[in-house]
């Protein structure tokens, strides 16, 4: 499971410097518990130093016990009777006199250092804790100042579309080297594509461009073929496939050149259009000239509805999906045009497609072995749609195929 | 009839030359900006066929240039770029017309008879052909006094056949011509044959000979 760095940054903190601190507090009770001892030691010793000094100087007049301070018994004694008091720390030693042994007892309170220790310790786990919150506070805080620009380099990722044909909008001097460095690979990256990108369609453009005299050189001497007074119905036919090919290629090639345009946007100006008129005008033209075929077109078009895109786009829009619905249909069958506000819908009797509808409108794909198609209507279709946002939505239902546009 | 034909692609030039003259055109041809200069300097022309990129210069100028002059010669301009805008600014330059390459032959034939008929009718706006009677004006059709009663495209059909006369016209030449929009958006000419049938028929039973003949699966060629 992913986390944010931020998330990860805090459980690592949070894993890691509790344990040093432990580590640090039981070190750091250690110490004090040493030096407290060696203090207890010291302190202890002197007094040792002090009262022996002071009682074999004057063994008459010095006494022999001082209750809390010494002890001074003869004979070499092992075990002390205040010692069971768990307030003092004491200290047995053996000292000689006169040929005498006397062990020495000496006492000091043992409570003031056990409440010191309690104090440092509490102290210490109480600066502990308020460093490791702190240290997690300003670290997050940190992180996400630090981490901005990245932030920022990735909205400006998501956000970005080659085919937009926009700049990519990241900044290269954010004050942090890394990042800096991201975003200058970034948008030399991104520089290369889009160049990449942009030869790949200028060379599309222009392959299908040059393709167009070739095409109209080879349509030329055809024509003027045809009218040879000596041809024969063998050669006539061969001219025949020959045009045939030819005009396919010819389409063909004017769609893709279509497609690359729109792709390229070169369709930007745009204007209302009377789409009422524009439907009705080229209905009816298809209308009559499939007349022979189809035997019946109904029209429900509603009047004065109008749309704001390219003129051109619109007519070749309309055009595809009209001539679409008379292409793929059936001897006697119908076509049905109908346009409400915001809705384009078309509905044709025809065989089901093969296939995949839901590539219906990639380029090259057909549903039957039909020369008549260059297989580039539906993705040009689209491809208009795409560009002004319509929907496009297709069924198939009993033998009819319905294909509705919706405008934003 | 003195045509002259500017374009820079030599194949297709003598295509189009050649075609002409079969048609008894006085046709001329050159390829470059400097030799149309030339002959637009030399003599007037009744239409001259205009390529927008030419060596030397834009063919546009070279229209600037004639208009500007005051030159009246009917102007066709052909042109590989089929954009909404080169082609208002070449009618805004004074163009006659404007085809899209790949055009066909036919079609250019029919655009520039139509612009000579246009430039020298004189109100007279009909043809004649035996006992066939055009009105382009009324755009009507009638054999010896009788109306043909012809939908919108078996007229523009019967039109082009007449037109070009004495040619075979191939059935894709024929379904761009009748389709209104732009040439590129045509339906296919797979349906051509019915609304022939249907023009032959209608042209019968009004007693008209068998003008329309078939050429082959290739096209048809209206005989007078």
């Amino acid at each position: 499971m992913s986390q944010s760095l931020q998330q990860r940054n805090t459980r690592s903190l949070l894993t890691w410097l509790p344990l040093v601190m432990l580590a640090g507090s039981v070190f750091f009770y250690l110490m004090l518990i040493g030096h407290i001892r060696h203090m207890k030691h010291q302190q202890l010793q002197l007094k040792q130093n002090n009262f022996w000094n002071a009682y074999a100087l004057d063994t008459v007049h010095v006494p022999k016990i001082l209750t809390g301070e010494y002890n001074i018994a003869p004979g070499a004694t092992k075990q002390d009777a205040e010692a069971d008091s768990a307030n003092l720390a004491y200290m047995l030693q053996t000292h000689q006199l006169n040929g005498r042994s006397y062990t020495v007892a000496t006492y000091i309170s043992a409570k003031e250092y056990r409440h010191l220790l309690i104090k440092a310790g509490t102290a210490e786990a109480i600066i502990f804790i308020v460093l490791l919150f702190a240290i997690i506070i300003i670290n997050r805080s940190t992180s996400r100042k630090l981490w901005t620009p990245f932030y920022s380099t990735m909205k400006a990722i998501r956000g970005y579309d080659i085919r937009h044909n926009k700049p990519f909008p990241v900044d290269a001097t954010t004050g942090i080297e890394e990042f800096d460095q991201l975003n200058k690979t970034l948008r030399a990256l991104i520089d290369n594509v889009d160049q990449a990108y942009r030869n790949q369609k200028q060379f599309t453009e222009n392959a299908s461009h040059e393709l167009q005299t070739p095409l109209a050189i080879i349509r030329s001497k055809v024509e003027l073929l045809i009218e040879s007074p000596n041809l024969t119905e063998d050669n006539a036919q061969l001219l025949q496939e020959i045009t045939e090919a030819n005009e396919r290629l010819s389409q063909m090639n004017k769609n893709l050149l279509l497609l690359t345009r729109i792709e390229n946007s070169q369709f930007p100006e745009t204007i209302p259009i009377a789409l009422s008129e524009l439907l009705e005008r080229q209905s009816h033209f298809f209308k009559e000239y499939y007349e022979n075929e189809v035997a019946a077109t109904s029209t429900t078009i509603q009047p004065d509805i109008m749309i704001t895109a390219n003129p051109a786009l619109i007519e070749i829009l309309v055009n595809n999906l009209l001539r679409n619905a008379y292409i793929h249909n059936i001897p006697g069958g119908w076509v049905d045009v109908r346009l409400t506000p915001g809705t384009l819908i078309i509905k044709n009797s025809g065989p089901p497609i093969e296939g995949d509808p839901g590539q219906l409108f990639e380029r090259f794909r057909k549903g039957r072995v039909d020369n008549r198609t260059t297989s580039l209507g539906l993705a040009l279709v689209r491809q208009i749609a795409q560009l002004y946002h319509f929907e496009i939505r297709y069924t198939y239902q009993e033998g009819v195929h319905q294909l509705q546009i919706s405008f934003a | 009839m003195k045509l002259l034909v500017i374009e820079d692609e030599p194949s297709l030039l003598t295509s189009i030359t050649r075609y002409f003259r079969q048609e008894q055109f006085l046709c001329e041809g050159v390829t470059t900006y400097n030799d149309a200069l030339q002959r637009i300097e030399d003599s007037p022309y009744d239409c001259i066929i205009l390529d927008i990129n030419l060596p030397g210069g834009s063919g546009l100028q070279l229209l600037k240039y004639l208009r500007e002059d005051k030159k009246k010669d009917g102007v066709i301009i052909i042109s590989a770029r089929n954009s909404l805008d080169d082609k208002i600014m070449g009618l805004d330059y004074g163009a006659d017309d404007y085809l899209t390459k790949p055009f066909h032959l036919p079609e250019l034939s029919a655009r520039v008879k139509a612009l000579i008929r246009r430039k020298y009718a004189g109100g007279n706006t009909s043809i004649d052909l035996d006992t066939l009677h055009i009105d382009l004006a009324a755009r009507t059709a009638t054999i010896e006094g009788q109306a043909v009663a012809l939908s919108k495209i078996e007229y523009d059909l019967l039109l082009f056949l007449v037109t070009n006369k004495n040619r075979v016209v191939s059935r894709q030449a024929i379904a761009e011509h009748l389709y209104d929009g732009p040439a590129d958006q045509a339906p296919g000419p797979e349906f051509v044959y019915s609304h022939i049938k249907n023009l032959k028929k209608k042209l019968k039973e009004k007693g008209a000979p068998e003008i329309i003949q078939t050429v082959y699966g290739l096209g048809y060629k209206l005989v007078v």
